[in-house]
């Protein structure tokens, strides 16, 4: 922990060589992992090929409708999950370990599965699909499809971070604010929440970029996307059915455009919350919240 | 400021039965639960502010039993130990707090006004974490108090500070119960902080009180070995250690006055030379040295005797293997009790 404002002594621990290479050869080696892909895609396309992607009007209404739908499932999943993740971490109850593990699971499945999966549930016939059409929640080839294979997918991340921030808050604390006069209402939302809405908001980011990344279920649910529900614009897909369908088709350049172009997007908007977390636009700065 | 009353109150925690615990408090009176690590303090705690159910016995504020109460409607001032501050809040965050929750509209004012009074103004715009053990401390009772509270329950008021942040902590807590008349109630496991603050003391142990009396009565008159040895007599020995050294002079002197419980002996010192009545030889087993003077541990065959030499210091220190002689003052002896009795 730093001491003292903005007066933050930097320690360095004083190590071997022999210790020091063998950590720096490791986290640079999957640094490079990480990094190569990345590398090897901007170098396929050239420059002219990604601002050409940017320009090209099917690419900005696949990407539009990705942060679109992705945007809702977050929206969707912030409003579930994150009392779910509360109730798994203050309430003691029966089948607690089995809801774990279900939360779990769609994680651990490939997510084909998890398509297929609401696939059978909203097959035409079904109940369910009479059901969903009815109210105006129509699953196949709609906004909705990709929304609802997003949030099963991602919500785990959401559920997992918040119960996690939520364990985290010391008991102590929520006791002297109820000492202090906060009933149990009063607590959660001027004390528990915010102490934990940090990790809440960490869980919450990898939930949307789990969404976007999405593929599997969606090829299933809603391979091409018919304009209905919040979605009024042409006929499009996610951008990473669209990027597959340009891989199917041979267009390698346009692929490796398509997909630079889009790491930019997803890399500028994590460096800003980054960013957004060390000068203080943000509620919080680190190391504020741990004592 | 009200007057409170803990009537034969028992709790439990998992498998740890607390009580009965009879506790009065008057305005202006300050209580000190002391107790080793495990013996219940914080769960005796917990169960006034009303964490934890009580499960038999009453709590009574001015004759009314709130033994049933939300720990919000007990105007209790609890503060747990780490003294559990938000961390997200800032120092004037955190004493807003409880007049926010009442809707005060000069709480403004009334912070301004704790925080000069704590000397806080300065870190007034500081989180938690970027203060010192100390500033801490102060923003708890600031906070504590923000909320007027009728009684002040206060888990180890002295962890984690340095002597002088100490010092000060206990005058604000004094004045506390002497100019705010606010009763209040601290556990500690140090009696000698516990013997600066309170009038009035509990000695727990796994869960059942062992003494309960003013400092006088605990000092003089220690119910029983863990009470004895807790409020710092050194010399404890328990009956069957010394019958199995009846035969021997110094331990047979001993066993005459001996209660069920054994013994303690307070302040035997090292006398200079033979002939002094009540003296007995032992052999300097180690030698610490404090502002009073040496204690040197001496063993008369295997008992230990902690034996006091006043100051001044002879010029060369005794060694150890060296024989001394002391005295013990019969009217230094301490009749115990049997361990775990029923307190007088």
């Amino acid at each position: 922990m730093s001491v003292g404002g903005g007066s933050s002594v930097r320690r360095r621990w004083r190590t071997g060589p022999y210790w020091l290479a063998l950590q720096v050869a490791l986290s640079g080696s999957l640094l490079l992992l990480l990094i190569l892909p990345i590398v090897a895609l901007f170098t396929y396309a050239p420059v002219s090929r990604i601002v050409a992607a940017a320009e090209n009007a099917y690419v900005r209404e696949a990407i539009g409708l990705t942060l679109y739908a992705s945007g809702i499932a977050v929206l969707v999943t912030a409003l579930l999950a994150i009392p779910l993740g509360y109730l798994l971490a203050r309430r003691r109850f029966f089948g607690r370990s089995v809801v774990e593990s279900l939360v779990a699971l769609p994680v651990a499945v490939p997510h084909l599965m998890v398509g297929l999966g609401i696939f059978f549930l909203v097959l035409p016939g079904s109940p369910l699909y009479s059901f969903t059409n009815a109210i105006g929640f129509p699953v196949y080839d709609t906004i909705w499809g990709v929304v609802l294979v997003m949030a099963v997918v991602s919500a785990p991340y959401t559920v997992l971070a918040s119960q996690l921030s939520f364990e985290a808050v010391d008991t102590r604390v929520i006791e002297a604010a109820r000492s202090l006069g906060a009933g149990g209402a009063t607590t959660f939302i001027t004390v528990t929440f915010p102490i934990a809405l940090r990790g809440i908001i960490a869980g919450l980011l990898l939930t949307w970029a789990r969404a976007v990344s999405e593929i599997g279920g969606i090829l299933i649910l809603a391979y091409t996307i018919y304009p209905g529900g919040p979605y009024n614009g042409p006929v499009t897909n996610t951008i990473s059915v669209y990027i597959y369908d340009l891989f199917q088709a041979g267009d390698l350049v346009d692929a490796a455009a398509v997909s630079s172009l889009f790491l930019l997007i997803a890399f500028a908007l994590f460096l800003a919350v980054r960013i957004g977390e060390r000068s203080g636009w943000l509620p919080w700065r680190r190391g504020d919240l741990t004592p | 400021m009200s007057e409170w009353l803990v009537d034969a109150v028992e709790a439990d925690l998992d498998r740890f039965h607390l009580g009965p615990v009879d506790l009065a408090l008057r305005p202006g009176q300050a209580v000190a639960v002391l107790g080793s690590s495990g013996a219940g303090k914080t769960t005796l705690l917990r169960t006034l502010a009303g964490f934890l159910p009580v499960r038999r016995g009453r709590i009574l504020r001015d004759g009314t039993d709130i033994s049933d109460w939300m720990p919000e409607e007990r105007s209790l001032g609890y503060v747990p130990q780490g003294l559990g501050l938000f961390p997200q809040r800032t120092v004037f965050g955190n004493v807003r707090y409880p007049m926010e929750l009442r809707g005060r509209h000069d709480a403004d004012a009334r912070t301004e006004e704790l925080l000069d009074r704590f000397r806080l103004a300065a870190l007034k715009h500081r989180r938690p974490a970027r203060l010192s053990a100390g500033e801490q401390q102060r923003v708890a009772i600031a906070r504590a108090l923000a909320a007027e509270p009728e009684l002040v329950v206060w888990d180890e008021p002295w962890q984690g500070l340095d002597v002088e942040a100490r010092h000060e902590l206990g005058l604000v807590l004094k004045d506390l119960r002497e100019a705010e008349r606010v009763p209040v109630v601290v556990v500690t496991h140090d009696p000698a902080l516990a013997f600066s603050l309170a009038d009035s003391f509990v000695v727990l142990d796994h869960g059942r009180v062992r003494f309960s009396g003013g400092p006088t009565d605990l000092l003089e008159h220690p119910s029983d070995a863990f009470v004895a040895r807790f409020v710092g007599y050194e010399n404890v020995y328990d009956r069957a250690t010394l019958e199995a050294h009846r035969d021997r002079p110094f331990p047979a002197w001993l066993l005459a006055e001996a209660g069920p419980g054994g013994i303690a002996v307070g302040n035997p010192e090292v006398v200079p030379t033979t002939g002094v009545p009540s003296t007995w030889e032992g052999m300097v087993r180690s030698v610490r040295p404090s502002p009073d003077g040496l204690s040197v541990e001496l063993a008369v065959d295997d008992l230990l005797v902690t034996a006091r030499l006043p100051r001044p210091w002879p010029v060369t220190l005794p060694t150890v293997g060296e024989r001394l002689r002391f005295n013990m003052a019969r009217t230094a002896v301490r009749r115990l009790g049997e361990d775990g009795e029923e307190p007088r």
